[in-house]
């Protein structure tokens, strides 16, 4: 077992991976930037390395100085929580050679995943469905045709080259495709210089679904279960839950045994996540894999009642999967968790600076986790996140319910953050209902704004 | 429903011993007089609630909050480490001193092998790009030079001994400039 931890982190994450040494008995020792002297990472952990200056590029994103760290503390391995080096194949590599163990996949899956092309070609093969497509450049209309009527209408049409909405475009019915693969090819060369495009069936109303899974060295596998994060603002998702209100134990069971097949055949190790998109009609895709721990980690540790930080720790230190988790594991209640974030909840601006009251909510059922506290400052040169806050409940209303009220018990003041909307989308009764998919939060921005032009 | 409200600008902190300690602007004009007239590259202060830190261009300063920041991790690590740069800040100021700080993380070593003489010591006077000392990180061996002529007239760290980013080294008195 590892007698030292340097985490290479900070914020709420360096925090919780704080908090699973120190009941593991493993000395911490925690990296800092000059922006983060008086931050709690820097004050619970046993040592502290100051690493750089504030940008991120020259602290926590430096390899050289945070493995030198590693060395003058003589910590045996290196956390590197989620964001910053948690999926950076060239950072688990260094710490390899350089005789440190990195808390994670091997370098290899890191990078495997990080293609994403690659991955789902990989996880195609290893059995997991993917969004039906033309596999590669459609050349032709004649083909663009073909192909679409082979996957079924919507389909939408990419840039291969793409990114950002260009050169996109959603097909509903054969009459409008020529037309829009033409626009599209015509908009892809504008935009990126060639004009390939493909194909792809398009999921109007999709659920994001994800899987946990936990791989020990020895090529044992297991899935803690479902998470929902279909609450989404461009792609960043604002709510989580556990379990997913779409899923019937009779899904978890089949997606989960499909799940461990694919990553067993990977030789998957340590922590990681396994993304889905859910169509109307209850079909999964696989649209990528996350090679670390997530933020929302926390809504799986209350279902299932485990501690992912610690099994990470214990999986990279070579522990065998059967002596950390029972054969028949089953999710137990419900956990919700909602990010606050340091945002102007209407303009969702940034909003740094100096926090100047902060009360956290608690009572049963309720977790916070945070790394913020009356009188500290929100530097503007990371990511907002401010806090998270997690409820737990014998059912969903529930959790819910819970939510609610500590939603309301939760005061900052000196800085915007976006309580107000969690608060909001808890009232909303196709939240309520379970009524989910990716598209939630425009909807509930159009309404508002519809509701001040007539009201 | 709590209370949100936006932060008032520029305010150098809300409450405590920050408005008793508060320092009249003309003092801060003239200390930025004494950085330009002197050279000096920085000049940072440190009292009960209060704490100011002066830069010239070069590296982009932090933005304004970040100056005034009541140290509320009383007892960490981080902070009594930083103390020793804050009062090689003040002795800076005091006595007109360059501070020669570490720019990465790492071992200090005082000479080029174990059984060699330093590289200075106190008393020695150092040309601008002489070696002052090694910082081996990742097992490489960086060479920390002189970034202006003097003497040395402290040497806060001792060798073999880790250092972190920003430490201070070494302080020195600049030459006269006739």
């Amino acid at each position: 077992m590892f007698k030292k931890i340097l985490i290479a982190n900070r914020g709420e994450i360096a925090l919780r991976i704080i908090c699973a040494c120190k009941e593991l008995d493993i000395r911490t020792v925690a990296v800092y930037s000059e922006a983060d002297r008086y931050a709690l990472h820097v004050r619970f952990a046993d040592e502290a390395i100051c690493i750089g200056p504030p940008r991120a590029s020259d602290s926590y994103l430096n390899i050289p100085h945070i493995i030198s760290a590693a060395e003058v503390t003589g910590a045996e391995a290196i956390h590197p929580g989620y964001g910053f080096l948690a999926e950076n194949p060239n950072f688990a590599e260094v710490c390899e050679t350089s005789g440190v163990t990195f808390i994670g996949p091997r370098p290899e899956l890191i990078n495997l995943m990080g293609q994403k092309d690659q991955a789902r070609r990989e996880m195609a093969r290893a059995g997991l469905p993917i969004v039906p497509g033309s596999d590669g450049v459609v050349r032709s209309e004649e083909e663009a045709r073909r192909i679409a009527a082979g996957i079924g209408y919507p389909v939408i049409i990419k840039a291969a080259a793409g990114g950002g909405g260009r050169g996109m475009r959603v097909a509903w019915k054969e009459s409008e495709l020529a037309n829009f693969v033409a626009t599209a090819q015509h908009e892809a060369r504008q935009a990126f210089g060639t004009p390939d495009v493909y194909l792809e069936k398009y999921i109007a109303h999709p659920r994001h679904i994800e899987f946990q899974v936990l791989g020990d060295m020895y090529g044992n596998v297991a899935h803690l279960g479902e998470r929902e994060c279909s609450i989404q603002r461009r792609h960043q998702k604002l709510i989580e839950e556990s379990p997913s209100p779409a899923v019937s134990e009779e899904t978890r069971r089949a997606l989960g045994d499909q799940v461990v097949q694919a990553m067993r055949a990977l030789g998957y190790n340590n922590a990681g996540t396994i993304e889905f998109l859910m169509d109307e009609d209850g079909n999964f895709y696989f649209i990528e894999m996350n090679t670390r721990i997530q933020v929302e980690h926390a809504v799986t540790e209350m279902v299932t009642g485990l501690d992912l930080v610690k099994k990470q720790i214990l999986l990279a230190a070579g522990e065998r999967l059967e002596n950390l988790i029972r054969p028949d594991l089953r999710l137990r209640g419900h956990a919700l968790e909602c990010r606050i974030v340091a945002e102007d909840p209407e303009t969702f601006q940034p909003s740094a600076g100096r926090i100047t009251v902060f009360h956290a909510p608690g009572g049963t059922g309720v977790r916070v986790d945070t790394a913020a506290y009356t009188d500290c400052v929100i530097p503007p040169f990371y990511d907002s996140l401010l806090a998270k806050l997690i409820t737990f409940g014998q059912s969903r209303d529930e959790a819910i319910a819970r939510m609610s009220r500590a939603l309301d018990m939760f005061v900052v003041e000196g800085i915007y953050t976006t309580i107000p909307l969690h608060q909001r989308i808890m009232q909303h009764p196709d939240f309520q209902a379970g009524r989910l998919d990716t598209h939630f939060l425009e909807r509930l921005n159009h309404q508002q704004v519809a509701v001040s032009v007539t009201g | 429903m709590p209370v949100k409200r936006k932060p008032d600008s520029a305010k150098p902190s809300a409450r405590g011993a920050a408005a008793d300690n508060f320092i009249p602007f003309e003092q801060i004009q003239a200390l930025i007089d004494l950085l330009e007239e002197r050279g000096l590259e920085e000049f940072e202060l440190e009292r009960e609630g209060i704490r100011i830190r002066i830069k010239r261009r070069g590296v982009a300063a932090p933005p304004p909050v970040f100056e005034s920041y009541a140290p509320a991790a009383g007892n960490s690590p981080a902070v009594e480490a930083s103390m020793g740069a804050e009062t090689a800040a003040e002795a800076e100021a005091r006595e007109d001193l360059h501070v020669v700080k570490s720019p990465i993380v790492g071992t200090f070593y005082s000479a080029a092998r174990p059984d060699a003489p330093p590289f200075v010591k106190l008393g020695d006077t150092v040309d601008v790009g002489q070696v002052l000392c090694i910082i081996e990180a990742m097992k490489l061996m960086n060479e920390i030079e002189a970034d202006v002529a003097g003497e040395v007239v402290r040497i806060y760290v001792e060798n073999a001994q880790p250092v972190e980013y920003g430490e201070s080294l070494f302080a020195l008195r600049p030459l006269k400039r006739k």
